[in-house]
This record gives C-alpha cells, structure tokens and sequence, in this order.
C-alpha cells in the first residue's frame, strides 16, 4: 500500500499541497517550541562564582502550599519576582554541620562603575571569594573601608590598577574608592564583573539586614561531599529556602536564568501543547478534504478490491509520507525561526543575553515524532469516514451531497450558544479578575458554538442573503446563491477558521492593545504632577526630601516600582506593585480612591489595593490582606484605600518602609513633584538631577510615554503567539478556499459552455466570496466585540473598547487579501481554459 | 446453506432492497433469478426499474433488504465487509460506464491493482495474453488521462479479466463510446465467454450491447418481467418500447448538469 500512496503523491500533488503547508508550518511553530522548551530543561549555568562551594542555599521560588484535597496538599511554586534571600541566621547553623569547613554568606550588591559604565558589575564581600575561588592577580585584598577589589575584566575594561582611584555608585550615591587589587577567578567569566569590598562595609551597604541573597558552603578536604550537601539540603528545606549542589550550583548564582528556564519551559510548553491541538484539527480538515476531492477513486478502489483498511492504510501511508516530507522542509525553518526569536526574547529582556540556546539535537527528533503522531491520529479520524463510501459511487456520476450534520452536533452548538449568551450577563455582572476568566470562557464558548453550527450558519446565510446577491450581482448572484446554498458543508472549515481567526485573535491582540491604552490613560490622567526626577541607578529617599525643599514645589512623592505575590485560587500570582512615601501623595498622583484614604498609607504595615485586585481576592477596607513582598517575605497588613486605577499605578500601594529591606536596591525608581502654578522649578530640579547619576529632570508626559514602550515589550510575546495562531488558522481557510476554488474547473467550462461569460463566472465568485467571507466576518468582529467590550467594561469601566485604527486595517485587508490570494486569482487562472478541454478535467 | 448446482455462477433468491426511510420505495423486489457459468447475460430496463441495483447486489457491493445472493457457492450474506472484498477480488471483475481507472497511475499499474492489493502475483503469461486480446500492448506505460475512452475501457476490461474471475459485472460498459468502438468492446466480452469460459453479467440500454448476450433479461419496478434466450436486436427493442412509458434518457447527458442537482439521483 505504501507504494500505492508514494504514486498517489506524486501523481496528485495539488491535492496534498494543503495537507503538506499545513503540516510544514506546523512542523516550524512546534519546533520552535520544542527548542525553547529543550533550552529550559537543559540549561544549567556553568558554576562559576560558586565554583569551589559543595552546596549553596538561596531562594528563588516560593512554594505555596494549597488547600487539602481528600487527604492531599498541592504545593505550587511561584518564581519570585525580586531576587529572594536567606536568614543570615542559617549561616552558623550550616557552619555546624559535619564536615563543612566554613559556611560564607554572599551579599550581592547593587553597584556601577564610572570607569566602565558599560560593563554590568556586582559587589559583593571579599569573604563570597573564596566560594569561586578568586586569586589576587596584584596588590591585595580589600582591608578597610573605601577599598575595592575589582576581576581583571572590569580592570581591563575600567583601566584600574591597584592603587588607583575610581568612582563607584552605590545606594543611589557616587564615591571615591581606592582599588586595592585585581583579582581572578579561577573558573571562567560569569554573566557580571566581580567587585569586592570588605565584609563589613558589603554588609552595611546591602539593604537588607539580617538577609544575605545565599550561602555557600565549602567542605573539609577528604568530607563526604554528599553527606554535606544532603545535611545542607534538609537545612535549606526547613527554613523554606532552596538547596543547589553539583552541577545546579550555576542556577544559584544566577537567578535571571533561572526564571528564564522557567518562563521558557511554560511558555513554550504551552504553546507547543495548544499549536498541537489547532495543527491535529487543520491537517484532519485538509486530510478530510482531499478524501472527499477523490471519492470516486477511494470507491472505484473499494469496488474492484480494496478492503476498507487498506484504503485506510493508503490514506496513513500518503499522511505519513506527507509529515516526513514537511519535516524536512519545516525543521531547518524552524531551527531558523528559534535563532531569530531567541534573539528577539533576550532584546526584549524575557530571557538574558547570557542564556544559551540549545541546538535542538533532542527537540527537532521529538518534534517530527510529534507532528507525525498528530498527522497520522487526525488521518485516521479522517480516514475512519471513508469506511461510509460505498463501492457503488463507483458507478454512477451522481455525487452524495452530504447532509449538514447530525442531531448531535445542531443540539450542542444551540446548548453552546445559549450558554454563551448567558456568559455575558455573568460577565456584566462580575469585575476585575473573575470579569475576565468569564469573558475568556465567553470567547472559548462562543468560538465552539459557531465551529458547531457552521453548515447551518453557511445555509441560513446563503438563504438569507440570496436576494441581496441577486440585486447586486445579478445573475452571477443568482449563481453564487446556489453554490453557497450546495456549499453549505464543504465551506464550514472557512468559517470556522475565519471566526476564530477574527473572534479569537482579535480579541487577544487587541486586549493587549486595551490594556497597554487602559495603562497608559490611567497614568496619563492619574499623575497630576508635573515634572518627574527619573533616577537611572536608584534614588535615595533624600532625594524626594530635597525635592520637597525646593521652593514652589508642593508636593513630591518618591515612587519605587516592585511586583509582589497574591493570593491567586490557592496559588500566588505576581502583580505590579509600587512603594511610594505616602506624605502628600494625593497631591502628585489620583489613584481614583473609592473607599478608604490614601494619606491612611501614612501607618504601619498598612496597604491600598486596586478595585480589581480587591475584588478577586475579596478584600475591603479595614480588613487584613496577606500577602508576600517580591523576595517571597510574608506580610500581613491592614488594606486601608481602594482605587480605580490600578492599571496606570499597579495593583497594590505600599508604604516605601513596608518594602525597605524588600527590593535590590532600596532605592526610589523616580520621584514625582508637583509644583505651584506659575512657578519655574525647572532649573532647580535640573540641579538635584546633577546631584543623583544617572538621573533626568522630565515633564511626566514624557514620562508615561516610556511607560506605554514597556508595556508593548511586555506584550510582544502575547501579540507574537496571536499572531502565529491566527496566521495559522488563515493559512487552514485559505488552502480550503484554494482547494475548493481548483475542483471547480469541470463546473466553471460547463457553465461557459452554456452562455456564462467570463465575466459573469468571475462576479458569480466574486458574490460567492463576499457573501461567505462578510457572513464570518461579522460574525468574528461581534464575538470579538462582545468579549473585548465586556472586559474593558469590567476591568476599566468603559463600554467602548480601543481599537486602533491600523487594527481595522489589518483585519479586513487580511479578509480581501485572503479572498483575492485563494479564489479569485485560481479561478481567474482556470477561466483561462478553454472550456471545451476543461470539460475533460475529471476533477 | 443449500449445496448450489454446479452451473450457476451465481444465484439470487427472493432479494429485496428497498431505500429511503420514512416512505421507502422498493428498488427491488423479491427476484428470483440464477445466471448460468460460461454464458453472458444482458440485464435491460427503463431508468429506476432496478437493473443497476440488481447488478450491484449480485456482485456484493451493496447489500440486499431481505433474501441472498450466491456466488460460486459462497452466500454473501454471511460475509464481513473485508471478506466481501476479498470475494470481489478474487471471483469477481468489474467493467463500470465510466471512470473505471485510477488516475494516478500507469495501464499497467491499473491492471495490475487487485493482484497488488490482494498481495498476490499475477500469472505473466496470463497477463501477457490479456494484455495482448486488448491490444494495448505499446500502451502500458501511459497514463488514463492520455487514452481515448475505447482505450480506457479495454484497459478495465484487461483488469477485470487479469485475475480470471468467475463472474464479469458490467454496468453500460459502452455507454460513452460510439459504435464502432462499443462494438470492439462487446467482442472482447464475448469472447472472455467464449473461449475463457468465464460468465459475464451486463447492465444496458443498448439492443444493439444486448443482442451480444445469450440471454435478455427485462426488469421494470423491481421485478423481472421478461427473461428470454437471445431474441435478436429488432425484438429486444420492441419489448423495450413496450415497457418503457417514461421517455428514454441516455444516462450520459444526465450528468452534464451537477449545479442543478445539488442532490443524489439514483440511476437505474
């Protein structure tokens, strides 16, 4: 049979180009994710700093344990969203453990080079040397306070020497050290430039007391280095804290890769699951479709002597050939494709420069075994139909018009809908967060509902709108309206895949667009200071204070951006937060308070949260919200205001004092100032500006600009994963439309040989085009409609949802584009024929 | 089972097929009929009188309602779909109006298909004087598209005969071939009767196809109402214009109008 399936491709080759495309493409997007995910799994950083420690204890996740179910607890972990530390404490309680040599306690600190400013460095005390371990090149180690050590790559790059001076910047402020010697590390370059200062000075410049970001742990020679890692690892374990050893220890000392690994794992683990699912549903169409294309052939094969498996085993064998065949073309394209969005991720900050990109040896063989499992599975879904050909149409010319569809499927798709109806007044009635898991079931339910009754909808549209056609296009109208009315089944694809394309990828794309909007209106409208101190490396608290001393200012309010943890269904979930030093902050920024007073911020341990964010978790005023600060510390504090806008401003509001000890740097990310009317403080604000590195004097329009550019960074990913879906599904209706366009030779000469001009067949496709992409059209820009103006209704309060204009662009263009590439041009191209020898066209 | 006489080739008893659902119409009913080996038999009618469903029941692609069909002995009734098949590929050949070759491949190939799908090799001499009766011996290579209907039918007719079944089922096997060539055809068939001894079951319209036979058969609303030893071509017609109240309608202008016909006619 196989041999039979290798002529049947090669002899019939248009009718396998949609199946091949389909699979081909698939075969790319899989294979992308396949490598990122094989990049997540793979990765181990090369210890480097943590080269001679046995074991390292630090944290990066934090395991939330979710309720009981029947006697079982599921712990979920949650990447922390600052870098997490460890209880100093822990350090003497390692030290104990038997055969350990010594317990060294690292402290990363936040740190620029003026010599170097291009270099990232990090700081640390010289005591974490021996942890690597590092050897001094020349001079010596730091010894007193205002010395540093610096590795020989910031050395070189700085031009430092022992003895020299150099500036460095820390805690938001410039000093003068002496450099005291270089140093070596025996193992290779890690991501950043080591500097070392003395342990004391490290700890009193790291703004986290009683914290230290890990330790590491050295073993006595001739020690059991497993007994010492295991003793280590059940430390580690009690305090909550994670324990590294071997070949993981390079995880330790990098904890952006680490979230990397993981982001990548999710992100390219879900989508490669999703994409499968979509790739198994356009192959089965386009599988089914060339079967139905060749019928004839299958029953004239029954007929003379094929059984129905080896009719099955032709349609397997050619799929097979098929997905070898797309593998071939599609994994090169999308080794290709890994290169580029890799790229593309690091630029963007979704993974560091440093991370390695594995070559896919292990991806690319699962990623054909995949596609071909999901083929040959959706083949013989496909396959399983031809068992209902009989051997008879054989005989006869009369095609079987297959019905529109059974009982089943009109009872589910009219549940479905109904449903669906019903979602939205749910989703009228609900906000925030539950607003939008509603909407998304809304926009699922909807999708399935049409997918359902597509050859319905396909008839009642082709009924409906015949007349219409009749008055528009005449007679090629009166045509078209029939053929949509014969074509009700074999067009469902079309639909199906335009809705989704339109409903689905519509919403998606333009949510990001709404909300990246929502964000920046709210900000815009919401900060009613006028000028902003945007600090480069941090800004001290003082700086809000000399802010404040400058004449004519009225208020200004130091704001440091962080993410904290919430409860989120058991699990924790990140939202943006921001600290801000609350005296006055009514005056420089309007949240839209609906309950409570921001000035109540002013307390100890007290928290605002935004009207989503408080309605998800159901938290009021007054009452105690738990939650965890972005280094995973638990907190428990008193909610004490409820605003609207929590898009421009973040979902929670801290005290600054709340989160001192919390972030990397302990410093303000900006300062926002608002001065009287009439009054000029520009010059003076240009003046502290000097007094800060790094830090600009702005206009806070200026300032909301940079925060929409984030956002559209943070949504690349989301538009770039819509768009590879949609394209996908444009790419299943076009190869339909083009398939179906094709079939039609016998039926377009016939209708010339009876009188038909060309002219007239070409309006009569054209009639038919409209009508069938205007019917799923509509139908995708109301379901897109509904959901995206219920969620902006339910998380932003306003009925009307943004769409840019360039988006109404795209989405019909893409329509006319789409109609134009699949039917008009190869119908076009067949009224070309002489009709007289495409009547000897058998199909 | 009843033990079958050694001269039938095939046996239909009391088959009935009725279709539709809610008002069924009977396309057959209750025939009786035996086909004797080593003769040929020409089953004539006017459309929807049940000759093309009687020819599709005897050759076991479709199943009767009620009664059963013998082939050589075997009673098709009680066979799987699968070994329905295998019967058909090893007893039966098959000789349709139209379309009777698999596009993508070769005359040779198309000849070759039972034998390949049944995994078995086919006799070369045998072959060899099949292809030669045929006479499209410098043909072997091309391809359906590239032959002339007359041509295309005699590469189904060296098909059907490649496996020396019992029986040959013919549906209008010269139904879209002008008379010279149906002629060459109809000799071909004659002669796998003659000389090869196999039987030979032919469904047409044609007095001229049906004098060929060595009996007429004349079904009207399902049932036989004229069975007669070759009656010669001037009589065969009469009778024909006698039955026959609706007008006459060559099946191969029917098919020339499939957007007026977005639903299935049964032909025959």
């Amino acid at each position: 049979m196989l041999g039979l399936a290798a002529q049947m491709l090669r002899h019939r080759k248009g009718t396998f180009v949609a199946t091949f495309l389909a699979l081909a493409a698939g075969v790319v997007v899989l294979t992308v994710c396949g490598v990122l995910v094989e990049s997540g799994l793979r990765y181990q950083g090369e210890p480097q700093r943590y080269r001679a420690a046995t074991a390292v204890i630090a944290e990066h996740g934090l395991a939330i344990q979710g309720p009981e179910h029947f006697g079982e607890r599921e712990t979920s972990t949650v990447m922390l969203p600052e870098p997490g530390t460890v209880a100093e404490s822990l350090v003497g309680e390692v030290a104990a453990v038997r055969g350990v040599a010594s317990a060294v306690p690292d402290r990363t600190i936040a740190v620029a080079a003026a010599a170097a400013p291009k270099v990232p460095v990090a700081g640390h005390g010289w005591a974490s040397a021996a942890l690597a371990p590092y050897t001094v090149l020349s001079g010596t180690a730091p010894r007193a306070e205002g010395e540093i050590a610096v590795d020989e790559r910031l050395a070189a790059a700085g031009g430092l020497r022992p003895g020299g001076t150099t500036a460095i910047l820390t805690g938001g402020t410039v000093r003068q050290v002496r450099v005291s010697g270089v140093v070596k590390a025996s193992g290779g370059q890690g991501a950043q430039a080591a500097l070392f200062f003395t342990d004391a000075e490290a700890a009193r410049l790291y703004p986290r007391p009683g914290r230290v970001d890990a330790i590491g742990v050295i073993a006595k020679k001739g020690a059991d280095e497993d007994a010492v890692a295991a003793a280590v690892r059940r430390i580690a374990d009690a305090a909550g804290a994670n324990a590294y050893s071997g070949a993981e220890r390079g995880l330790a000392e990098r904890p952006a890769e680490v979230a990397a690994k993981s982001f990548l794992l999710e992100a390219g683990g879900a989508f490669g699951g999703y994409a499968a699912l979509i790739i198994g549903f356009v192959v089965a169409a386009t599988v089914g479709l060339s079967v139905r294309h060749r019928r004839r052939d299958f029953a004239l094969l029954r007929a003379i002597a094929a059984t129905p498996g080896q009719v099955r085993t032709l349609i397997l064998g050619e799929v097979g050939m098929l997905s070898l065949l797309a593998a071939v073309a599609g994994v090169p394209l999308g080794l290709l494709a890994v290169r580029w969005i890799s790229g593309e991720l690091a630029d963007r900050g979704f993974v560091p420069e440093t991370f390695t990109v594995s070559a896919g040896l292990l991806a690319a063989p699962v990623v054909i075994a995949a596609v071909a499992a999901v083929a040959l599975l959706s083949a013989w879904i496909a396959a399983r139909r031809t068992t209902r050909i009989r051997p008879t149409e054989a005989l006869g010319e009369a095609a079987v018009e297959a019905t529109l569809g059974g009982r089943v499927r009109v009872v589910s798709g009219l549940v479905l809908l109904g449903a669906a109806f019903v979602l939205i007044i749910v989703t009228g009635g609900a906000r925030g967060q539950t607003a939008m898991g509603a909407a998304m079931g809304m926009l699922y339910t909807f999708v399935l509902a049409i997918a359902l009754l597509a050859p319905w909808i396909n008839r009642a549209a082709a009924v409906a709108l015949a007349p219409v056609l009749r008055a528009v296009f005449g007679d090629s109208g009166y045509l078209a309206a029939a053929n949509l009315r014969a074509n009700a089944r074999g067009m469902v694809a079309v639909l199906t895949a335009l809705v989704l394309s339109v409903g689905f990828g519509g919403t998606i794309w333009f949510l990001q667009d709404n909300l990246q909007h929502q964000a920046v209106v709210q900000s815009e409208d919401g900060t009613i200071a006028q000028h902003a101190l945007v600090g480069g490396a941090g800004l001290p608290a003082a700086a809000t204070e000399q802010a404040r001393r400058i004449p004519g200012v009225v208020a200004a309010t130091g704001v440091r951006r962080t993410s904290v943890l919430v409860p989120m269904m058991g699990e924790a979930m990140a939202v943006v937060g921001q600290g801000i030093d609350p005296q006055g902050a009514s005056r420089t920024m309007d949240l839209k308070v609906t309950s409570g007073k921001l000035e109540d911020l002013a307390g100890d341990n007290t928290v605002a949260v935004s009207s989503s964010q408080a309605d998800s978790a159901k938290w009021k005023v007054g009452e105690t919200a738990a939650l965890w600060l972005g280094d995973g510390t638990p907190v428990k504090l008193k909610v004490v205001a409820i605003y609207d806008r929590g898009f421009g401003f973040g979902d929670v509001t801290l005290n600054s004092r709340t989160l001192a000890g919390h972030t990397v740097t302990g410093l303000d990310d900006h300062v926002l100032i608002r001065s009287e009317p009439g009054t000029d403080v520009g010059p003076a604000l240009a003046k502290l500006a000097e007094a800060y590195p790094g830090s600009t004097a702005t206009g806070t329009g200026q300032f909301t600009g940079e925060l929409a550019k984030d956002l559209a960074i943070s949504s690349w990913l989301n538009k770039l994963l819509v768009a590879v879906l949609i394209g996908y599904a444009v790419l299943a209706a076009a190869n339909t439309l083009i398939m179906a366009a094709l079939a039609r030779a016998r039926e377009l000469s016939l209708l010339r040989l009876v009188g038909v001009t060309r002219r007239q067949a070409k309006r009569m496709a054209n009639a038919e085009q409209a009508a069938l992409l205007g019917v799923a059209l509509t139908i995708g820009v109301a379901i897109a409609a509904v959901t995206l103006s219920s969620i902006v209704n339910a998380v932003a309060g306003q009925p009307v949802p943004y769409v840019p204009a360039l988006g109404w662009v795209v989405v019909l263009g893409g329509t006319v584009a789409l109609a134009l590439v699949s039917t008009t041009i190869p119908i076009g191209r067949l009224l070309r024929t002489p009709p007289v020898e495409g009547m000897g066209i058998r199909e | 089972m009843s033990v079958p006489l050694p001269t039938d080739a095939v046996r239909v008893e009391r088959v009935t097929k009725t279709y539709g659902g809610e008002q069924p119409v009977a396309a057959l009913a209750e025939v009786d009929v035996q086909f004797a080996r080593g003769t040929m038999t020409a089953v004539m009618g006017p459309s929807g009188s049940g000759k093309s469903t009687l020819l599709h029941c005897a050759a076991g692609l479709d199943r009767p309602t009620s009664g059963r069909v013998v082939v050589g002995g075997t009673d098709l009734s009680t066979l799987s779909e699968k070994q329905l098949t295998e019967l058909r590929r090893d007893r039966i050949g098959f000789i349709f109006q139209a379309f009777n070759l698999v596009g993508a491949l070769t005359v040779e190939q198309n000849i070759l298909l039972p034998s390949r799908l049944s995994g078995r090799r086919p006799d070369p001499a045998w072959l060899a004087e099949v292809i030669g009766r045929v006479g499209l011996g410098q043909r072997l290579a091309h391809r359906p598209a590239e032959l002339s209907g007359g041509q295309q039918q005699r590469v189904a007719i060296a098909r059907a005969l490649a496996t020396r079944p019992e029986v040959i089922f013919c549906d209008e096997p010269t139904g879209a071939l002008d008379t010279q060539t149906a002629a060459e055809v109809l000799a071909l068939l004659r002669a796998a009767v003659d000389q090869a001894g196999q039987t030979v079951i032919m469904v047409t319209h044609d007095p001229v196809a049906a004098s060929y036979a060595n009996r007429v058969m004349v079904l009207a609303d399902g049932r036989i109402v004229r069975d007669m030893p070759q009656p010669g071509v001037q009589r065969i017609a009469e009778q024909l214009a006698m039955l026959d109240r609706r007008p006459q309608q060559p099946p191969g202008q029917q098919q020339q109008q499939p957007w007026r016909q977005p639903f299935a006619t049964r032909e025959g």
